[in-house]
C-alpha cells in the first residue's frame, strides 16, 4: 500500500532565495510525523506547498500514490489535506460555529444555513476538548471574546471539521496550557487510530517525543535525516538540527565591576511578555534568542513605547523611566530598527533624504528642516555605512533592500542614540550588507552604545553577541554566555530543554 | 503565557445581544415622544403618510448594509435612485404610458439599478479602486446620465402606478407590504451563507481568503444588491411623486450610511445586519418628526437634526469599539 | 524597463522622456496648453491675456479651497474633507456680516471667518482621529451641521456685503493689469511650498501619509498631525469664503457648495495620491487651472451640464485607475 503522502525532490525559490533545496517527506497512513528544524530551515515552506498555499519550483507531491498539483488551498482541501494556520484563519467578530463552518456551512433544502445541524456538529467537535475546557466555549460566542488558547482550540476544530485524512499542525500547541495539550494529544492519538496522518510541527521537543512516531529533520532548506522517534534521543535530534556545533568567537570579557548597566529591566510584563529581567551595559551587545515569535520582537517594541508594558520597571542610566510612546524613547536617545522595513520603516515614494531625516527632525525638535545644513551631515552618516545611492533626492524605492535598510539604520545613527534596539535587522538582505551592518554595530558598541539584538538567524547571534537571553513563551528561559555560547545550547534552550 | 489564560472567560453574553437593540430601543422611545407631541400619531392616515416618507431611505439602507458589512461603502446610491427614477418614467412613457407599460418600466428600472451596482462592484473589487472615491465618481456619472435621460423634472406616470402605491392591497397599505417584503428579504438573507461570507470578508480579509471564500465575487454581489435596493427605493419615490426628477434622492447616500451606522453595523465591516439598518432609517425619520412636533423654530430644525445625527454617529462608532 | 536599466542608479536615470511625461504636474500643464488651444480654435480670443487673467481669478478661488483639501489628502488615512464647500459658505456669510460693506471691517472679517472655520475643522479632525469616525462620514455629517447653522444664522435671507476695497482688490487690476487676488494666490503658493518642503511639519505630513506606522516608529505624533490638517483645511476654506464674497459682492448660504467636488478633483488631477503621502501644491495649482479651463472650454463648446458632469466623473475614475489602486488581497 502506498503512503498517505510522499514528497520528492521538492524545491522552492523566492526570487533569488532558495528557501527549500531538498524537500523529502514520507508520511504513512495513521502516523504522527514530526517536522523539525531551526528557524528558516524550510519546514514552513514545505508544509505550505503540501497544503497548496505555495506552488513548488520543482519536485513532486504524491497523495495516496497519485501525483497532485494544487493551485490553491481549496484544491488541497478537496484532497483531504487541512492546514492549521499558525496565525489563525478565524474571523474575530464571528461566532465560533460560523467560523468553524465558514464556506462549508451545512444547508437545508431551501439553501438556508442549517443552524441546528451546525450547532450539533460544533458541539460534537468542541466535545473533543471537554476534559480540558468543559463547556467554556459556547458555539455562539464571538471568537474575539475568547482567550488565545480557546481560539487555538477553535482553529483545531475548524481543521477537523473538514474531515481531513492528512492534517498539518503548525505550532498548534503554542497557546495551549498543559491540560489542553494533554487532551489535544489524546485527540491526535484517536485520529491516528482512525487512520488520519498528522504532520506535527512544534517548538517543544518534549511534545514531539511524547506524541510522534517518526521525525523528519531539516537544516538550511534540506532534509538531513529521517528517524523513528523510539530510536533516538533529544540530544541526537538537536545535533541533527544544528549540524556542526558552531562556537561563538572568543571575545574579550567586559570587566563587570566597572560597567554599570545602561539599560536594565526588572520583571517587565505585558499580555505577551512574562517577567523579563535583563541588563545591558554600555558597549555590550546582548542577543535575544529562541524560536520566532516567543516575545523577542514584542520586548523590543515595548521598550520603544510602541507596545504597552503593564508591569515591572525599566531603568535607563540608573533612572527609572516610563516610555509610553515612541516619541518618549526617541527623546531619551533610544533607537529601534525593525527588520520589517516595508511596514515599519519605509516612507514609500519619499526621497532618500526624507527617509534619512525622519528621526533627527523628531529628536532635535526642529521646526525648519534646513536641508542645506542637514544634507551633508546625513550623507556622512550614510557613507560611514557604505550606503550606495546616486542622489539624496531619489526615491527610497530606487535602492536595493540592503541599501534601504542601511538608510533606515543611518536615520537613527544621526540622532546619536545611547541604546539601539535591533529587531531582526537583517531580514532579507544580502551577505555583504549584513557584514557591513554588524561591523558597524560592533563599532557603535565600542563607542559606548548598549545594543539589544534579536535575530531569527542563530549564527548572527552567536557571531555578534556578548550574551544571549533565550526566549520561550514570552519569558527568558535561560541566559547563555561564555562556554555555553554555541548553537547546541542555543537550540536546546530554544526548544525548552534548558 | 499564563497572563493570557487568566483573561476573562468567553464573554458570550455580549454576543447574544443583537446589534440592533439600541436602535430599536431608541425608535420605541421616539415613537412614544412623538405620540405625546402629536396625539394623532397612531391614526391610520398619519402612520400611512409617515411610512411613505420613510420607505425609500429604509430600502436604500438595506442595500447599503450589505456593502458596508463587506468593508466597503457606496456613495452613489442617491444617483442610482435618480437614474432609475428617470429611466423608469421615460420607459413607461415610451412604451405607451398606459397601465400595461408599467411593468416594463419597473423591470427596466431595476435592471439599470443592478447594472449600476455591478459597475461599482467591478471597479472596486476587481479593479481595486478605493470604494469611497470610486463610488463618489460613479455617482457623478450616474447623475449625469440621469440628467441626460431627463434634463428637467417632468413626465407623469400612469394613474394606476401611483394609485396602487398610495392605496391598500388586501386591506393593508402597499407601502406596508413593501416594508414587510423588505423585512422578509433581510431575514431570508440572514439565513443564507452569503451574508456570513460577506461578514468574513469585511471582518478579516486574510482569514476569509484562507477559508477559500471568493472575495471579489462576494463584494461584487454586495454592490449589485445595493444597486437593486436603490432601484426599489427609486420605484417607491416614483410612486410617491408620480413623475421623474433627475435630482431626486440626493440625501440618500448620507442618510443611508447614517441609518446603517445607527442600526449597529460597523463602518469598518464584518459586524451588523440589515435589521438594524431598517430601525436606523425609521429612527432618522422619527428624529425629523419629533424635531418638527417639538415646536422648534423652523430654522433650527436642520441644525438640530444635523447635530443629533452627527452625535449619534459618533456615539455609534464609540459603542461599536467597546 | 528600457535598456538603460543597466545603469539605473546613474545620474541620468531621472531624465527619460517617458518618466517626465508620467509626472502629474507635467500632464496637467500639458492639458492646460491643449485646452487653451482648443478654446482658441473654437472661439478666437479665448486665450487672450485678459481672458486668461479672468480664468486665473476663478482658478485662484478654487486653488485656495483645494490647498486645505490638499493637506488633508496628503496626510493619508483615507483623509478627505467634504465640508470644504459648507465651510466656504460659512466663511463668506461670517465675513459678509462682519464687514457689512465697510472697508475697516475687512481684517476683523478675515480673522472671524478663518477662526471659526479653523475651530470647526479641528472638530472634524478630532472626530476622525479621536473617535475614529471615517473622514468622509465625519465631514459629510459636519456639512449638514454647518448648513443647518447657516439657516439659523441667516434665516434664509442673503445678508452681509463685501467691503468695496475687497471687491476692487479681487476684481480690479492692481498692478500690471493683474488683480490682487492673484498676488495673494502667489503668496499662498510660496507659503504652501515652503511649509511642505522646508518645515518639519510639512515633511511630517508626507511621512504620516506615506506610512503612518513608520511615522509613529520614528516618534511622530500621527494623530496630532492628522487633526491639524483638518483645522488648516477649515481655515483655508474660511479664507476662500472671504474671497468668494469679495468676488460675488454678497453671500448666500450655499455659495460654497460648488467648490466641494472640484477641490477634490483639482488635488487628484494635480497628482496627489488619494492614499496620501505623495503629491504637492504645485500640482494642485496646475490641476485647479486645468479644471477651470476644462469647465470653460466645455461651456464654450456649449456642452450641457450633464455632459460636463459626465466628463468630470469619467476623469476622476480614470485618474483613480492610474494613481489610486489598492493592494491585492492575495500577496
Amino acid at each position: 500500500m502506498s503512503s498517505a503522502i510522499t514528497v520528492r525532490d521538492l524545491t522552492k525559490r523566492f526570487d533569488k532565495v532558495h528557501a527549500l533545496t531538498d524537500g523529502r517527506l514520507t508520511v504513512e497512513r495513521g502516523e504522527i510525523h514530526a517536522l523539525l528544524g531551526a528557524n528558516g530551515c524550510g519546514k514552513s515552506t514545505l508544509s505550505k506547498i503540501v497544503a497548496g498555499a505555495y506552488a513548488p519550483t520543482s519536485g513532486t507531491v504524491l497523495i495516496d500514490g497519485k501525483e497532485v498539483s494544487f493551485r490553491s488551498p481549496r484544491d488541497a482541501e478537496e484532497m483531504g489535506i487541512a492546514l492549521f494556520y499558525q496565525e489563525l484563519s478565524l474571523i474575530p467578530k464571528m461566532s465560533v460555529e460560523a467560523n468553524i463552518f465558514l464556506r462549508r456551512e451545512p444547508r437545508n433544502g431551501v439553501g438556508f444555513i442549517d443552524y441546528a445541524k451546525m450547532r450539533t456538529e460544533t458541539l460534537n467537535l468542541l466535545a473533543m476538548f471537554k476534559d480540558a475546557i468543559g463547556d467554556d466555549i459556547q458555539p455562539d460566542a464571538l471568537v474575539a471574546d475568547l482567550t488565545p488558547g480557546q481560539r487555538q482550540i477553535v482553529e483545531i476544530c475548524k481543521v477537523y471539521a473538514k474531515n481531513p485524512s492528512i492534517v498539518i499542525m503548525d505550532e498548534a500547541t503554542a497557546a495551549l496550557d498543559g491540560r489542553q495539550v494533554k487532551v489535544f494529544f489524546d485527540i491526535l492519538r484517536k485520529k491516528r487510530e482512525e487512520g488520519v496522518s498528522t504532520i506535527f510541527i512544534s517548538h517543544r521537543l518534549d511534545e514531539v517525543f511524547e506524541i510522534c512516531d517518526h521525525a523528519t529533520i531539516m537544516r538550511n532548506g534540506a532534509v538531513v535525516a529521517e528517524t523513528a522517534i523510539a530510536e533516538t534521543t533529544t540530544e541526537d535530534v538537536v545535533h541533527m538540527m544544528v549540524g556542526d556545533v558552531k562556537k561563538a568567537p572568543k571575545r574579550q570579557a567586559l570587566d563587570d565591576e566597572g560597567k554599570k548597566p545602561l539599560l536594565k529591566l526588572e520583571g517587565v510584563g505585558s499580555n505577551l511578555l512574562n517577567d523579563v529581567s535583563l541588563s545591558v551595559a554600555p558597549g555590550e551587545i546582548v542577543g535575544l534568542g529562541g524560536l520566532q515569535g516567543q516575545g523577542q520582537s514584542t520586548l523590543l517594541r515595548s521598550l520603544f513605547g510602541a507596545l504597552p508594558i503593564t508591569s515591572g520597571t525599566v531603568w535607563l542610566n540608573n533612572e527609572q523611566v516610563a516610555i509610553r510612546k515612541p516619541a518618549d524613547a526617541v527623546r531619551r536617545k533610544v533607537a529601534y530598527v525593525s527588520g520589517d522595513r516595508g511596514p515599519d520603516a519605509a516612507l514609500p515614494g519619499r526621497s532618500i533624504f526624507e527617509n534619512l531625516a525622519a528621526a533627527i527632525l523628531v529628536s532635535e525638535k526642529r521646526k525648519l528642516v534646513r536641508a542645506k545644513e542637514l544634507r551633508p551631515q546625513l550623507a556622512e552618516v550614510a557613507s560611514a555605512f557604505k550606503t550606495k545611492y546616486a542622489r539624496m533626492t531619489d526615491a527610497i524605492g530606487t535602492l536595493s533592500g540592503g541599501n534601504q535598510q542601511k538608510i533606515f539604520i543611518a536615520r537613527w545613527l544621526a540622532t546619536n542614540p545611547k541604546v539601539i534596539l535591533l529587531d531582526d535587522p537583517t531580514k532579507g538582505i544580502d551577505l555583504a550588507a549584513k557584514a557591513d551592518l554588524f561591523a558597524l554595530i560592533r563599532k557603535l558598541a565600542e563607542s559606548g552604545v548598549a545594543v539589544l539584538l534579536y535575530s531569527s538567524e542563530e549564527s548572527e547571534l552567536l557571531d555578534n553577541c556578548d550574551r544571549i537571553a533565550v526566549f520561550n513563551d514570552g519569558a527568558v528561559v535561560t541566559e547563555l554566555s561564555g562556554a555555553e555560547m554555541d548553537s547546541f545550547h542555543l537550540t536546546r534552550a530554544a526548544y525548552g530543554e534548558a | 503565557m499564563k497572563s493570557i489564560l487568566s483573561a476573562p472567560k468567553s464573554g458570550s453574553t455580549v454576543s447574544k445581544r443583537p446589534v440592533w437593540l439600541v436602535a430599536f430601543g431608541s425608535l420605541v422611545a421616539l415613537v412614544l415622544i412623538n405620540w405625546f407631541l402629536q396625539p394623532s400619531f397612531f391614526d391610520g392616515m398619519v402612520m400611512h403618510s409617515n411610512l411613505t416618507t420613510f420607505l425609500p431611505l429604509t430600502l436604500v439602507a438595506i442595500g447599503q448594509t450589505f456593502v458596508i458589512m463587506g468593508g466597503d461603502i457606496d456613495l452613489s446610491v442617491g444617483s442610482i435612485a435618480a437614474l432609475v427614477n428617470v429611466v423608469t418614467v421615460t420607459v413607461i412613457a415610451m412604451a405607451g404610458g398606459d397601465a400595461a407599460s408599467v411593468p416594463i418600466g419597473l423591470l427596466t428600472g431595476l435592471v439599470v439599478g443592478v447594472l449600476c451596482g455591478v459597475f461599482n462592484g467591478l471597479l472596486i473589487s476587481y479593479l481595486r479602486l478605493q470604494p469611497m472615491v470610486a463610488t463618489f465618481g460613479t455617482g457623478i456619472i450616474f447623475s449625469a446620465l440621469a440628467l441626460w435621460v431627463m434634463p428637467q423634472a417632468g413626465l407623469s406616470v400612469p394613474e394606476v402606478y401611483w394609485m396602487t402605491y398610495s392605496d391598500f392591497v388586501l386591506g393593508v397599505p402597499t407601502v406596508l407590504w413593501i416594508l414587510i417584503a423588505g423585512f422578509l428579504f433581510v431575514l431570508f438573507m440572514q439565513r443564507r451563507p452569503f451574508e456570513s461570507h460577506l461578514k468574513a470578508v469585511g471582518g478579516n480579509r486574510a482569514g476569509a481568503f484562507q477559508s477559500g471564500i471568493n472575495m471579489s465575487f462576494v463584494r461584487l454581489l454586495s454592490f449589485a444588491l445595493c444597486g437593486l435596493f436603490s432601484g426599489f427605493a427609486a420605484l417607491c419615490l416614483t410612486g410617491e411623486t408620480a413623475s421623474g426628477d433627475p435630482l431626486i434622492g440626493q440625501s440618500l447616500a448620507m442618510g443611508s450610511i447614517s441609518a446603517v451606522v445607527l442600526g449597529g453595523t460597523m463602518l469598518s465591516g464584518g459586524v451588523g445586519g440589515a435589521i438594524g439598518s431598517i430601525f436606523g432609517a425609521l429612527l432618522l425619520g422619527m428624529i425629523g418628526n419629533v424635531i418638527f412636533f417639538a415646536g422648534l423654530p423652523f430654522e433650527f430644525q436642520t441644525l438640530v437634526q444635523g447635530l443629533i445625527v452627527l452625535a449619534a454617529l459618533a456615539g455609534g462608532v464609540l459603542v461599536a469599539r467597546k | 524597463m528600457s535598456d538603460a536599466s543597466s545603469n539605473m542608479h546613474s545620474e541620468n536615470a531621472g531624465f527619460s522622456l517617458g518618466a517626465i511625461l508620467r509626472e502629474p504636474v507635467v500632464l496637467a500643464l500639458f492639458a492646460i496648453i491643449i485646452l487653451l488651444g482648443i478654446g482658441e480654435a473654437v472661439s478666437p480670443g479665448f486665450a487672450r491675456g485678459d481672458q486668461i487673467i479672468k480664468l486665473l481669478t476663478v482658478a485662484a478661488l478654487l486653488g485656495f479651497a483645494a490647498a486645505g483639501q490638499n493637506l488633508v489628502v496628503l496626510a493619508g488615512g483615507e483623509g478627505i474633507d467634504l465640508s470644504v464647500g459648507a465651510m466656504i459658505s460659512l466663511g463668506a456669510v461670517i465675513a459678509g456680516n462682519v464687514m457689512d460693506g465697510a472697508n475697516g471691517g475687512i481684517l476683523p472679517a478675515l480673522i472671524a471667518a478663518m477662526g471659526v472655520t479653523f475651530i470647526i475643522g479641528m472638530v472634524n479632525g478630532l472626530g476622525v482621529n479621536l473617535i475614529r469616525i471615517p473622514p468622509l462620514v465625519m465631514t459629510l455629517g459636519m456639512t449638514s451641521v454647518i448648513q443647518g447653522g447657516l439657516v439659523v444664522f441667516s434665516r434664509g435671507i442673503p445678508s452681509g456685503n463685501a467691503a468695496p476695497a475687497l471687491m476692487n482688490f479681487i476684481n480690479q487690476p492692481v498692478v500690471f493689469g493683474i488683480p490682487g487676488v492673484l498676488f495673494i494666490w502667489l503668496l499662498l503658493i510660496i507659503g504652501m511650498v515652503f511649509i511642505l518642503r522646508a518645515t518639519s511639519f510639512g515633511l511630517s505630513i508626507y511621512a504620516v501619509g506615506a506610512n503612518p506606522q513608520a511615522a509613529r516608529l520614528v516618534g511622530l505624533p500621527v494623530k496630532v498631525i492628522r487633526t491639524t490638517v483638518f483645522g488648516l483645511s477649515g481655515a483655508l476654506a474660511g479664507l476662500t469664503g472671504v474671497f468668494v464674497i469679495g468676488y460675488t459682492g454678497n453671500s448666500f448660504i450655499s455659495v460654497g457648495d460648488q467648490y466641494m467636488l472640484p477641490s477634490i478633483i483639482a488635488v487628484v488631477i494635480g497628482g496627489t495620491s488619494l492614499a496620501g503621502g505623495s503629491g504637492g501644491y504645485i500640482g494642485t495649482v496646475a490641476g485647479a487651472i486645468a479644471l477651470i479651463l476644462l469647465q470653460s472650454v466645455l461651456t464654450t463648446l456649449h456642452l450641457e451640464f450633464w455632459g460636463r458632469q459626465l466628463i468630470f466623473g469619467g476623469t476622476l475614475l480614470l485618474l483613480l485607475m492610474f494613481y489610486g489602486r489598492q493592494k491585492s488581497a492575495r500577496i
